[in-house]
């Protein structure tokens, strides 16, 4: 176990290094430029250059990207060039409000894909699975801002039951916090459920097929016994896969939802960033995305020992 | 040039209204046409108390005005800060915390100040304060105001309510460009003792009719109100402003209706309709400064060709293009100088659609069968269009234009780089003619405003007297020339000059709107 997690944390090195030197040609070849952006009524040269000079702009870019290396070794990621503040500051208040998201996301997605899922498989082939399959098709079909402003309407402007944008943190008001993120959880939530339901109720087809599901039946296990306890396992590991890449993408930060209801996050953070080409602060958003996918994929990795035992890491 | 940042072009009273006050003003008239521009709905006797919740497109950028590049930090300036000179409805300068000024010779300006006005940190505004301000506008490293306040050589303190500014050249401009970021007045001991936090961290700071409380980044930036604020005639009212980025324009409607928001800086003109129709809303047209149009390059083909130029004008139908891109949600430009301006001349009509014309030029221009060529624009949605009804008028004129979309990043550095054919230009404009001129068409070296290169040594003499004549009848005569000149040489092509539409909920009393779009909240209350 010890040994795999250092054997795995060793292998991301390459991906980091990949995926930072690639973003960083990409954004420097990219037409544009931070103080064009940021001072783009200033017409007085000399001040742009100075600037330019004491950000370091106009050195050669491998320089600028070893010299940033350097400093992310030692944890420091600069400062965004827009703002002026440190990036880990930038990042981390916005890391917040993402996990959050990602997490009630999850949350909202297991609750309606685990039940639609098993009684898809159990009940196949009927009205039950019917209706089960049109809502993942709507729920996959709907591009997330479509399903975002019809929540909008529905609850905030017609019901008026729920806050359409802003963000308050539930860990400070609980009450608050939670309405605030409850539209965009769901906005996510159903596609990712939609996803869920779909893998969970053909990956548990095949595993009602399997002979141990015979047996638990021939040794008169009441069926909900049977789906609960035997195929249900087995069935998981497609939906850990699809799991594990879907947060993956999550930590990145859900763009369209994040701009949609106002909530300061990653993604919106980074979207913001590239268009003000602020250098600094996409490196260090772009590095973090990097990692919370290998995080998750370490952690769907572990989690396949875990649920069946046959998978074993050497 | 803020306003090319997506969503971010200023516009907002009725068209009708907008034309009927650009009328009086040309005629002449601006004292008699005080009716044209709407207070929102102001009834019944002021009311203390309450929190107008703003919606803004995007988050501000930084507290201090100078060192602040980006139109939505205005907003909040206007209520925190205050600057020597005020705007009035008409554009008009007002004391502000300048009580008088004078002109004894053209290069110099003795400004009297207003006495009893602290900051909020409790110190005192004085000729000492104001001097600070200037040198620090003038030599600070990172100012951006050092263009604005460029024809200033020195600042001499004559007793302390009292300066001089000494000027290396006349300037007509200077004492509009102090109705502005380069006008405010910062605490110095906020800005010694704070030094870079400033930027985070505005208490204190300003003389406004709101102080500073706090700015959570991303949520919201909260002013109270400023119970000591020296001006006691109406308000201060509201206890507090608490201002919110809201990035998507629908859900920023949708928030207002929903009341979660009071106010919304500006309506896409797609919405305008909506919410006229809106009972539960008011909607507030307020004129801008703007100029939106299409620089061209004079100095590489296809536009080093004047006739080619020409043929391009001719060939497009402003009118149609205000008509049908911008929902009526502005007015069809006749060049740089925004109706609102007291130097706007409604006789010179916008350059007018005529294809006999456009044939004849792209003859005199050595294409008689039409040419091609590429038009640089932003990647929003009415830039889009409004590039794509151009492209089907010029086919017409059998004009080929190929569209290139960028990022406004992208947009800025092709224009200041002279990499491009045809390029969208939106300025937000400036409150004096000066500012939506000189900059853009004079002769100057290196990188410039003058994304066009034109040099025009006539225009050159134009724009060198327009800031050394102070009458206004004379200098509105010199802008009514240049834009002449303007429409022949065609550094620009003007389409539209944006109304900037708000939208209130009906509790928002007493809102006037002045045609820079900066919303001043003093004497705003909550029914």
């Amino acid at each position: 176990m010890g040994r795999l997690l250092v054997r795995r944390l060793v292998a991301t090195l390459p991906v980091l290094v990949l995926v930072t030197t690639g973003v960083f040609a990409l954004l420097h070849l990219t037409p544009g430029d931070p103080i064009d952006a940021m001072m783009a009524e200033s017409v007085d040269a000399s001040v742009k250059e100075a600037l330019r000079r004491e950000l370091g702009l106009d050195r050669p870019i491998p320089v600028q990207y070893l010299a940033w290396v350097r400093r992310a070794l030692r944890g420091d990621l600069g400062r965004s060039i827009r703002n002026r503040e440190p990036v880990v500051e930038d990042v981390g208040r916005r890391l917040r409000p993402t996990l959050q998201l990602a997490g009630l996301a999850l949350a909202v997605a297991l609750a309606l894909a685990v039940p639609i899922g098993l009684v898809s498989a159990a009940r196949r082939n009927t009205v039950v699975d019917g209706a089960g399959t049109a809502f993942a098709l709507v729920g996959i079909c709907m591009p997330n801002f479509l399903i975002a402003l019809l929540l909008i309407f529905v609850f905030g402007v017609r019901l008026r039951w729920l806050p359409i944008s802003g963000y308050t943190d539930p860990f400070e008001e609980p009450l608050a916090g939670l309405r605030s993120l409850a539209l965009p959880a769901l906005t996510l939530g159903l596609a990712f459920a939609a996803v869920i339901a779909r893998t969970l109720r053909s990956s548990l087809i095949e595993a009602l097929a399997e002979d141990y599901v015979r047996t638990a039946r021939a040794k008169g296990l009441s069926e909900g016994h049977v789906l609960a306890g035997h195929a249900l396992r087995n069935g998981l590991i497609p939906v850990v896969t699809v799991l594990g890449l879907q947060l993956g993408a999550l930590i990145g930060g859900a763009v369209i939802t994040e701009y949609v209801f106002a909530l300061p996050g990653v993604g919106r953070l980074v979207v913001d960033a590239v268009f003000a080409r602020d250098y600094p602060l996409v490196q260090g958003v772009v590095l973090l995305i990097a990692l919370g996918y290998v995080a998750t994929n370490l952690v769907v990795d572990l989690l396949y020992g875990w649920l069946d035992p046959r998978i074993r890491y050497r | 040039m803020e306003s090319t940042q997506p969503n971010g072009t200023p516009r907002a009273v009725s068209r009708r209204a907008f034309l009927r006050a650009s009328a009086a003003v040309s005629a002449g008239l601006a004292a008699a046409g005080g009716r044209a521009l709407p207070r929102a709905h102001a009834q019944g006797a002021p009311r203390r108390g309450g929190t107008l919740r703003v919606g803004f497109y995007i988050e501000a950028a930084t507290m201090d005005p100078h060192l602040s590049g980006s139109k939505i930090d205005r907003q909040v300036y206007h209520n925190l800060y205050e600057p020597l000179f005020v705007l009035d409805v008409k554009l008009g300068l007002k004391p502000g915390l300048a009580e008088s000024w004078q002109q004894p010779d053209p290069r110099g300006i003795v400004l009297r100040l207003r006495r009893g006005v602290k900051f909020h940190d409790g110190t005192e505004f004085n000729a000492e304060a104001a001097r600070f301000n200037f040198e620090r506008m003038r030599t600070d490293p990172r100012s951006v105001r050092k263009g604005e306040v460029a024809s200033i050589d020195t600042v001499e303190v004559v007793d302390p309510y009292t300066i001089k500014l000494h000027l290396k050249r006349p300037d007509a401009a200077l004492l509009a460009a102090l109705t502005d970021r380069a006008g405010m007045m910062v605490s110095p001991r906020v800005v010694q003792e704070r030094g870079p936090d400033l930027e985070r961290n505005a208490r204190g700071a300003g003389t406004g009719p709101f102080q500073f409380v706090e700015w959570v980044k991303d949520d919201h930036i909260l002013l109270r109100r400023n119970d000591g604020y020296w001006n006691k005639q109406g308000g201060p009212y509201l206890d507090q402003i608490r201002y919110r980025p809201i990035p998507d324009d629908t859900v920023k409607l949708a928030s207002l209706q929903s009341g979660e928001i009071d106010v919304m800086d500006y309506v896409q003109p797609r919405d305008v309709a909506a919410v006229k129709a809106d009972r539960n809303l008011v909607e507030v047209d307020v004129p801008s400064l703007a100029s939106f149009g299409y620089m061209l390059n004079h100095t590489r083909p296809p536009f080093n060709n004047r006739a080619l130029r020409q043929a391009v004008a001719s060939a497009l139908d402003v009118e149609q293009i205000v008509k049908a891109v911008w929902l009526g949600v502005g007015v069809p430009s006749n060049g740089p100088i925004p109706p609102s301006s007291w130097a706007y001349d409604a006789s010179i009509r916008p350059i007018r659609r005529d294809l006999a014309r456009a044939k004849a030029k792209l003859a005199e221009g050595g294409q008689p069968n039409g040419f091609s060529f590429t038009v640089t624009t932003n990647n929003i949605p009415i830039n889009v269009q409004e590039a794509e009804v151009m492209q089907a008028q010029l086919a017409e004129a059998g004009i080929t234009m190929r569209i290139k979309l960028v990022d406004s990043a992208a947009l800025l550095s092709d224009g200041n780089g002279r990499n491009f054919e045809m390029i969208t230009y939106q300025w937000s404009g400036r409150p004096d003619p000066d500012g939506n001129t000189y900059q853009f068409f004079r002769t100057t070296p290196g990188v410039s405003l003058n994304w066009s290169g034109i040099s025009n040594a006539r225009l050159d003499a134009l724009l060198d007297r327009s800031r050394e004549v102070a009458d206004r009848t004379e200098r509105r005569k010199i802008f009514g020339e240049i834009t002449r000149i303007l429409h022949d040489e065609l550094p620009m092509i003007f389409i539209v000059h944006p109304i900037e539409p708000k939208a209130f909920s009906p509790r928002v009393q007493g809102y006037e709107p002045v045609p820079d779009g900066m919303m001043r909240f003093k004497d705003v209350w909550l029914k």
